[in-house]
């Protein structure tokens, strides 16, 4: 009988196309618009080579200090270039700028350096910036020169030559004593990736709901026909829900398979830890599905909104709509995030990506088999000794 | 007036919807709103950072903790809470200075400071900052008696500023927030259209109501002109209560040309949206196939142009193939807008290119819708 209604539950399940949109389709779909709409979104947050402007005025060209200094930042082959410059009269520089094709132009008034945009942002700023860090070199050179003659050196034409020589030395040097620790693993839009996996998960808790209101004397003709049947309760119920399970792990499954080789998702190296979190993550989703189909009293479509809107609050708290929401919610009320069965999934794959130890993976890990657990025994509660004289 | 409350009746169903769609938008739109208020002269871009402090209070080290005072937000949290606030970019760079460092520094030792940066662009500027102020400070570590020695000297050579010259008079932070809240209006505007219009239609079109229509003393035609009627006036109406929040939300910009024409594309994009809802409404008979065909279409067409996230962000092909989408004309217009300097009509064109377009749009989908249902009528046997 167990299998039987096992098979049977399954066939039902998949017969529904409304259901397996929801649970199969769309989490794919919404993964390819993530995919999209996300994947360049990080290149395009470093900084890039900055289109600017130099007048070429005869200020400009008797002084070699900006025209060397500005060549260096400007060349291609250097490896650090910061500007693509292209050296023009005023009158172009200021065109170029209306036409948005220069973020500023960098001109010498009187030997005095000046800085034109259009608008404030990170690109002017860093022109403000490198135009600035030229000038207090000049500074420097100066400044050390007249401390140097104080101590009694010559100031010949070799003497300038050679400090200025030391300055830029010490200028154009690589960034010693700066040293990098931050970790490989810091793109922040995998977490989209993952919330769309906890999202599956939970909209699993719809073919739970509707694997037991089969069962159901209240809410099918079906259900009352199994209730008055010679069969355990538990035993339909199990093989109900153990169908429903298998069919979401399918949609997990196939959800995984679309990300990793279609998508090219990277989610480290941890493969069997995942599956792992997505098989507790599964039983969790549900186990909410088979509690509001117990627990709740009404029709088939408002569970299944219940059921919806369960899932997606918790999505939003666990960052899929903005990932900012969810590092809001860890921080301010952590607790609502500790009760959110999609935050737990999120945020033990974030674990395993960003952190090297595997505390706060197993604790999450942890908190969704509780969850779970939980959640059947209130419907075990719910369902046990459940009897109509008449309905 | 029957098919008006009959309308009424079922937009009365889909309140939910409306409301959460609008919620979305609000909250969404104004998520944006609180950044700073709009200054004429040059404001230089602050990086959020993070410091953590091992070494006293004093000469070099406090000189360094000023200087990047000056020039960044410093984020003070607990040490660990910040790995995590890097990689959610609460902050974009977080700088270890260790124990006995400004000491060293002085006596010349090889000193080094650890950092961790997410690698955007404010990372990258913190750390030009920082390593302009290391640099500094080695130019003058020889000449330096003492360590306040030392920070002052530096300090008086980065104090020298260049003088930076903004030309552009337009309230670009302002323009900014209208745009992302008309972008976001896409998704709302559409989605709510296309769940409405349709869920009417197909109510309308149930086997049971059209057999009592059909035989009832309601001409045929007058009926389908008050649908059309009342459906565009829902649009309308959605429409309108986006603009009037949008004129609460983003303020006195919205008053000026530019703000008027967010409206008036937004307004052109409705009666697209109203020709979409249009076509998938005699495209779809079945209200359950609803919540998704609605997800699918109103979602992928933000994504995919940019109502979400940045057009500018999105990677070319993507772009390429959002051209074929209404959507993506109205986008491109907001974002014209945005850093559009003087209303005329040769800075108008673009604007009028991509209106155009989505006019040719919504030709298109009313003549496909037109077509689909007269074959449609012809197959249900009337």
């Amino acid at each position: 009988m167990f299998w039987h209604n096992f098979k049977y539950t399954v066939k039902t399940l998949l017969g529904d196309k409304m259901l397996i949109f929801w649970t199969f389709a769309f989490p794919v779909i919404l993964g390819a618009f993530f995919y999209m709409a996300f994947s360049d979104i990080e290149d395009s947050e470093k900084l890039h080579v900055i289109d600017i402007a130099v007048v070429e005025n005869t200020g400009f060209r008797e002084s070699e200090m900006w025209k060397e200094s500005l060549e260096a930042l400007s060349d291609e082959a250097s490896g650090e270039q910061v500007f693509c410059t292209k050296y023009v009269s005023e009158e172009e520089a200021k065109r170029l700028l209306s036409e948005k094709e220069i973020a500023g132009y960098f001109m010498l008034a009187d030997g005095e350096p000046q800085v034109t945009v259009a608008s404030d942002g990170i690109n002017e700023t860093v022109l403000k910036y490198v135009v600035e860090e030229i000038y207090q070199t000049e500074e420097i050179v100066r400044n050390t020169a007249e401390r140097r003659i104080q101590q009694g050196e010559m100031p010949t034409a070799e003497f300038y030559e050679q400090l200025s020589k030391e300055v830029m030395n010490l200028v154009d040097s690589e960034n010693g004593g700066i040293r990098d620790i931050s970790g490989a693993n810091l793109s922040y839009t995998i977490i989209e990736f993952y919330t769309l996996i906890a999202m599956t998960c939970l909209y699993g808790g719809i073919l739970g709901m509707v694997a037991v209101n089969q069962n159901l004397a209240n809410m099918s003709s079906k259900g009352k026909r199994v209730s008055v049947s010679p069969v355990g309760k538990s035993r339909m119920i199990l093989s109900s829900v153990l169908a429903g399970y298998v069919i979401q792990m399918v949609g997990v499954a196939l959800l995984f398979a679309f990300t990793i080789f279609v998508l090219h998702v990277d989610y480290g190296n941890h493969l069997p830890l995942i599956v792992l979190l997505a098989l507790c993550g599964g039983l969790a989703g549900l186990s909410v599905g088979i509690a509001i189909a117990v627990l709740v009293k009404s029709g088939d479509n408002v569970k299944t909104g219940i059921v919806i809107s369960v899932t997606m609050a918790g999505c939003f708290l666990s960052g899929m709509m903005g990932i900012t929401m969810k590092y809001l919610v860890d921080k301010n009320i952590p607790l609502l995030n500790l009760l959110n069965p999609a935050n737990m999934i999120t945020d033990g794959l974030y674990a395993l990506y960003y952190y090297d130890t595997f505390d706060r993976y197993w604790q999450n890990a942890a908190s969704l088999l509780v969850f779970a657990f939980s959640m059947i025994l209130f419907s075990v509660l719910g369902l046990r000794r459940q009897k109509y004289d008449s309905i | 007036m029957t098919v008006f409350r009959a309308f009424l009746k079922v937009l009365n169903q889909c309140r939910i919807p409306i409301i959460l769609y609008t919620v979305l938008l609000v909250g969404f739109g104004g998520f944006q709103m609180q950044t700073n208020e709009s200054s004429m002269g040059f404001t230089a871009s602050r990086p959020e950072i993070s410091i953590i402090n091992r070494d006293e209070n004093a000469g070099i080290t406090r000189g360094l903790l000023s200087y990047m005072a000056e020039n960044c937000e410093i984020r003070e949290m607990k040490e660990e809470e910040l790995d995590d606030a890097l990689f959610y970019r609460d902050v974009s760079y977080i700088l270890y200075i260790p124990e006995n460092y400004g000491k060293d520094f002085l006596e010349g030792r090889e000193t080094e400071l650890e950092v961790k940066s997410t690698g955007d662009y404010h990372s990258s500027y913190a750390e030009m900052l920082l390593s302009r102020y290391l640099k500094t400070a080695r130019a003058y570590v020889k000449y330096a008696e003492d360590g306040e020695e030392l920070a002052a000297a530096v300090s008086g050579i980065l104090e020298k500023q260049v003088s930076v010259e903004v030309t552009s008079k337009l309230d670009t932070g302002n323009l900014e927030k209208a745009a992302f809240y008309y972008n976001f209006l896409n998704y709302s505007l559409l989605a709510g259209c296309v769940y409405v219009i349709c869920l009417v239609l197909s109510s309308f079109r149930e086997e049971k109501i059209r057999r009592r229509t059909a035989v009832s003393s309601m001409d045929y035609r007058k009926m389908n002109r008050l649908l059309l009627l009342s459906n565009g006036l829902f649009a309308f109406a959605l429409w309108l209560l986006y603009v009037i929040l949008s004129f609460v939300l983003v303020g006195k910009v919205m008053f000026t040309a530019q703000g008027l024409l967010y409206v008036a594309n937004s307004f052109v994009f409705m009666v697209c949206s109203l020709a979409i809802a249009f076509l998938i409404g005699n495209l779809v008979g079945n209200k359950n196939a609803l919540n998704g065909i609605v997800n699918v279409v109103a979602l992928g067409s933000s994504f995919l142009c940019g109502a979400f996230v940045p057009a500018e962000w999105l990677p070319d092909s993507v772009l390429k193939a959002a051209h074929i989408l209404p959507s993506y004309w109205y986008i491109q217009t907001n974002e014209f807008l945005k850093t559009m300097e003087d209303v005329s009509f040769t800075s108008v064109r673009p604007i009028l290119v991509n209106i155009g377009v989505i006019l040719g749009f919504t030709l298109i989908f009313i003549v496909a819708a037109d077509i689909i249902s007269k074959k449609r009528e012809k197959f249900s046997g009337r």
